[in-house]
């Protein structure tokens, strides 16, 4: 239909700062801390103070939407059960274990006789035991998305990490070419599907050289590179883009999951080798840092001790006037204590310098938060609703469907908080419901 | 442990990078003008020393009045802003609200729609109507509701065209002896015959070439449609105005015009052409109806916001008894911005569903009505066509 066509915007990616470091593993920090939270539900913790835990242990639950165990991390004793900097930018519980070096597994890692043997079921009981949640940035449980009653005819890789500055999950998908394509191939088995799509952004034709060599074995798995837009990574853009096919609320509505790169090669580790989601990859980067680097780290792990592994701050650093930013730059959150720990949903941290201070004028209403819409709403009719509290006016608005991109606010030109203003019409609807 | 900067996403902002931002996008618009000033000038002082009409100083006169017109308008928002708001009791507080407010555009624009030789104290009260009265009592840049040019324009128009016209109006010193445009710019003559005739309505002034060029009477810089079409290329390629509003706009009334021909008999194409080629219409289309404060923000919503444009213009035009009715439609459309943006940001949040359809239906059944109406009304004004044999004309 004329003007839905989501357009998206391109945006200067900044990757060059960190995609040419390798991705380093960081597998065994002296300490962790496992924050007790994932999305919006706290976790009940398993373990006592004092208990010693290996890894895979089970120390958390996730409760209620999405119940499923949490898993230490590395192998020692549990210190502490207390408050740590978290991703979402307040405080939150965490179990602390502190490392004995050993490397101990818990004993239910062991590698899968028959993994192809396995059955649909099996396999999205899999996920739950693993704890498998995406690893995009949403932390959404996996297996939910599995559970589905609808028929599930494409299962699509999204490893297009369309937020600038981002690197590590091209660099996963790189590194571990195999287990992405056998993760996606495990998934299509646990869906049902016939097709499988690993979608990368055109200029990383590295991914698909990478996975190139892999996909005879497994059929049924193409690959589909994606303009580099911004927000080209969102779910609804990617299935357009793929299938041509346009959903209300749920991609599995027209018969597609998508999953993050990451979380298909962590998935591949679960179904052949039992190992529990412990770990991800992140990226430390932005003009702050010296060293811009990707890790892959254990859950827990505490930013500190991998900013400092990239040779810490750029010197000349004046904190007061530079943006520490958990997640990537358009959708992370400015963490104002640089002690923060690495959880399931924090693919970045980011370091950059404030920009000037310049003087803006008002709103002119020239409407391109309206035209940079993907989800085609009208971000200032939203906010003046928004401001005068007309909540039918809110709702009517569709202010729901924002997914806090940040585009309108990176478009205007007038620098106003309009995402700020949307995200808070929108929460304010929720809250209300 | 540091303490870092607080802040919102998203962390990247077009707004902070150099060379972007409000200022550059007005700077554009600004340097989109050009090409209508110089034009303006061209035709008004430059060819008129030429033929030897004026001397050296008469010939800047034209520039002069347009700057001046910025000018006064700059002054007059430096006062109200030094009257009314309490932080720019200094030059430096004054100076730092004028440099986010763009007090200049609402005067150059206004000079560029009166006739050259209105006298100056009319352009100093139509920068008054505009600029303290359009815009600054509404709280200034981005919260008036009406276009400030076209506020001073419509109240000039209304009070003081006979003043205007008693000073030498619209024809500058070569066009004055031209004995076959007898004293009327084209859209006053067909008001005046009230009849579409190639030979009486275009023929005067030449060809439609000409009106092409711009080489007719009529105001400062409204006429050069050829200079205007190179300022829409400027502003669309800089992003500063949509492609599609003036686009829409201009569509409409050549569309509208077209078939008001057909009902009156003179389906040539030449009458739509002329309908858009002659009077303020161009100028409007690209500059007042792409402004971005008083009209609608969502995309969908500058597409109903111009195809009504459009039909009013040609309501107003043919059926007033104002020659011109881009300015009044304008600004009687201005009133109309926020619920066009409410209902179409909803319509185009859902999509047609059954909660919009209501909505669109109101929308398309006004537009509908609307250009049945000005097709039999103008239509019957011009011919006996419609009012004769077939005897509708008479109902409305």
């Amino acid at each position: 239909m004329l003007f839905r066509k989501i357009k998206g915007v391109r945006i200067e990616g900044n990757k060059q700062m960190s995609r040419c470091a390798p991705l380093r593993d960081y597998l065994d920090p002296p300490v962790v801390s496992i924050p007790l939270l994932q999305g919006m539900s706290a976790l009940k913790p398993a373990v006592e103070v004092g208990a010693n835990v290996k890894i895979g242990d089970i120390i958390a639950y996730r409760e209620g939407f999405g119940a499923m165990p949490i898993h230490a991390s590395i192998a020692g004793k549990v210190t502490a059960i207390k408050k740590v900097w978290h991703a979402s930018g307040r405080m939150v519980e965490a179990v602390e274990i502190e490392n004995d070096h050993s490397g101990a597994l818990s004993d239910s890692i062991q590698p899968e006789k028959n993994p192809d043997g396995l059955d649909k079921e099996a396999l999205i009981q899999k996920m739950i035991d693993a704890g498998l949640s995406g690893l995009g940035g949403a932390g959404f449980p996996t297996y939910i998305k599995y559970q589905t009653k609808c028929p599930i005819d494409t299962v699509i890789i999204n490893a297009i990490e369309c937020e600038p500055y981002l690197t590590c999950d091209f660099l996963m998908s790189i590194k571990y070419p195999e287990k992405l394509v056998k993760g996606l191939h495990y998934f299509m088995k646990a869906a049902g599907a016939e097709k499988g799509v690993i979608a990368y952004k055109a200029y990383n034709q590295a991914v698909e050289d990478a996975v190139k060599p892999y996909l005879e074995r497994f059929p049924g798995i193409t690959t589909f590179p994606l303009k580099d837009v911004y927000p080209a990574g969102w779910e609804k853009y990617v299935t357009e883009a793929v299938t041509g096919k346009t959903y209300p609320k749920l991609p599995s509505q027209v018969g597609v999951i998508v999953n993050n790169a990451g979380t298909a090669i962590a998935y591949a580790d679960m179904v052949e080798n039992n190992i529990p989601l412990i770990a991800r990859n992140i990226t430390i980067t932005g003009e702050g840092i010296t060293n811009p680097q990707n890790f892959y780290v254990p859950f827990g792990t505490k930013v500190a001790e991998l900013v400092a592994l990239c040779g810490g701050y750029q010197e000349g650093l004046d904190p007061k006037y530079a943006w520490y930013i958990a997640g990537g730059p358009m959708t992370g959150k400015a963490i104002l204590i640089d002690d923060l720990v690495v959880n399931d949903t924090l693919g970045a941290v980011i370091v950059i310098p404030t920009p000037k201070e310049k003087l803006h004028p008002e709103c002119l209403g020239c409407g391109k938060c309206a035209d940079a819409c993907p989800a085609f709403l009208t971000p200032t009719e939203i906010k003046r609703a928004y401001d005068m509290k007309d909540e039918t006016a809110i709702r009517n608005l569709q202010a729901d469907k924002c997914i806090a991109c940040g585009l309108c606010s990176y478009v205007c030109p007038s620098h106003i908080e309009i995402t700020d203003a949307v995200v808070k019409a929108r929460d304010s609807l929720k809250k209300g419901a | 442990m540091a303490r870092f900067a607080g802040g919102k996403a998203p962390f990247l902002r077009i707004s902070d990078q150099p060379n972007q931002g409000t200022g550059i996008i007005m700077r554009d618009f600004m340097i989109g003008l050009a090409p209508v000033i110089l034009f303006s000038w061209y035709k008004n002082g430059i060819q008129v020393m030429i033929d030897g009409n004026i001397g050296f100083f008469e010939m800047l006169y034209p520039l002069i009045f347009i700057l001046l017109g910025g000018l006064m308008s700059l002054i007059m928002e430096g006062i109200t802003l030094y009257i009314i708001h309490p932080d720019s009791r200094s030059l430096k507080g004054v100076m730092a609200k004028l440099s986010t407010s763009y007090p200049m555009v609402p005067g150059l624009l206004l000079a560029m729609v009166l006739p050259l030789y209105t006298p100056v104290w009319v352009l100093i009260f139509g920068c008054f109507m505009g600029t303290v009265v359009g815009k600054m009592l509404f709280g200034g840049f981005g919260h008036n509701i009406f276009n400030p040019a076209l506020i001073g324009y419509l109240t000039i128009a209304v009070t003081l065209t006979g003043v205007i016209n008693a000073a030498g109006g619209v024809f500058n010193a070569s066009e004055v002896l031209v004995d076959s445009y007898a004293g009327a710019t084209p859209l006053t003559l067909l008001s005046r015959i009230k009849e579409l005739d190639y030979d009486k309505l275009v023929a005067p002034y030449g060809t439609l070439w000409n009106f092409f060029l711009g080489t007719i009477p009529g105001a400062l810089a409204e006429t050069g449609a050829l200079a205007i079409l190179v300022s829409y290329g400027w502003l669309v390629y800089r992003k500063v105005i949509k492609w599609f509003t003036p686009l829409i706009y201009v569509g409409t009334v050549f569309v509208l015009s077209w078939f008001i021909g057909i009902a009156s008999g003179e389906p040539g194409i030449w009458f739509p052409l002329y309908s858009i080629l002659s009077g303020g219409l161009m100028f409007g289309a690209v500059f007042m109806a792409t402004e971005p404060v008083t009209t609608p923000r969502n995309p969908l919503g500058k597409v109903v916001f111009a195809l009504f444009l459009g039909v009013f213009t040609v309501l107003f035009r043919y059926i007033s008894t104002l020659p011109e009715g881009v300015a009044t439609s304008i600004v009687f459309l201005n009133i109309f911005t926020m619920p066009i943006d409410n209902w179409t940001a909803v319509i185009r949040a859902r999509g047609i569903k059954k909660q919009t359809a209501i909505k669109a239906s109101v929308f398309a059944v006004l537009f509908i009505a609307l250009v049945l109406y000005a097709i039999l009304k103008a239509g019957s004004m011009y011919t006996a066509f419609i009012q004769g044999p077939i005897g509708i004309g008479g109902w409305f």
